[in-house]
């Protein structure tokens, strides 16, 4: 597809459009890996530190909001759903809907940080933030903690990676509204798609581990 | 890289729903007392969803082979990490909490 771009986007470190694509989308996996391998790590924690205090995980789950933690998936799983298609139009050159569709993206993002934000504030409420306002207690008091430490380890850099995954849709959408890309050149939206999806398939993981703990106690 | 087929509509909107349905079935699932049980089904449905957003959102279907070979192996790494860590912790005796 992108073959038929034009000689001038070319840079010259590249032979053709399509080699220069390759190599950008390259470059995105090769970043993704990197992403997978950080929050790999965290989830390593995770299952060292559910094995070591299961109980204590169930009573950390159990104070999480599952209806609010199951909207988020569901908002973040449509918005992936929405990103592919936005692809999908400006490869049949339809470049307002692409826009229209990444910009509906971005706001399920907005929205998905917004219901975060909240579940954020209940938890301060309700004293579940260690370090800052932490009123637990009980004999698991201390492994609670270590659960909501880790939890917004977490859910935090997720939340950044959506933040940063909003503006890049935004501007995505933008470019895309004013006629940047094409089915000729559509590869940032490609590559933008491809770091809205990670920032999903972090979150299908994050979502059991998080909420599903403690649901059936 | 070039000429990668166009996805139909159906196929994307098929997809979501499936996600979708999945999801319900990983939070019903999950008010059932079923132990260690429910924790191996959440995983194997968080997995089977980020196949399918891998295979079909990501386009990996039709990707080059070394942009599957480098998701394959970006996914494996932190198994492999999860599974070494989890075997060192199995094997050896457990310090008791310091409270």
């Amino acid at each position: 597809m992108n073959a038929t771009l034009p000689e001038a986007a070319v840079q010259q470190q590249f032979d053709d459009a399509s080699q220069q694509k390759e190599a950008a989308m390259l470059g995105m996996w090769a970043f993704i890996a990197t992403e997978v391998l950080f929050f790999g790590v965290l989830f390593a924690a995770y299952v060292v530190c559910r094995w070591r205090f299961p109980l204590a995980f169930v009573e950390g789950s159990a104070h999480t909001d599952f209806a609010m933690g199951t909207a988020e998936t569901a908002i973040l799983l449509t918005s992936g759903c929405l990103a592919a298609i936005a692809l999908r139009q400006i490869q049949l050159d339809c470049a307002r809907q692409s826009a229209i569709l990444l910009m509906i993206t971005s706001a399920l993002g907005v929205a998905f940080l917004v219901l975060h934000g909240m579940e954020y504030h209940d938890e301060f409420e309700e004293g579940l933030i260690p370090g800052i306002r932490y009123t637990q207690t009980g004999p698991d008091a201390r492994g609670v903690e270590l659960f909501f430490s880790l939890y917004y380890v977490i859910t935090g850099f997720h939340s950044l990676h959506v933040l940063i995954g909003v503006v890049l849709l935004l501007v995505m959408a933008i470019r895309t509204w004013r006629g940047t890309f094409s089915s000729a050149y559509y590869t940032p939206i490609e590559i933008t798609g491809l770091y809205w999806s990670l920032v999903d398939i972090v979150w299908i993981f994050v979502y059991p581990a998080i909420y599903l703990v403690g649901s059936a106690g | 890289m070039t000429g990668q087929p166009i996805p139909s509509l159906r196929s994307q909107l098929a997809v979501l729903a499936a996600l979708l349905i999945l999801l319900a079935a990983s939070a019903s699932l999950s008010r059932l007392p079923l132990g260690w049980w429910g924790l191996v089904i959440g995983t194997v449905i968080a997995i089977g969803q980020a196949l399918l957003v891998l295979v079909i959102f990501m386009r990996l279907r039709h990707s080059h082979p070394v942009m599957r070979m480098i998701a394959v192996l970006s996914f494996a790494w932190p198994l492999l990490l999860v599974a070494l860590t989890l075997g060192d912790y199995l094997t050896r005796y457990l310090l008791h909490a310091p409270w």
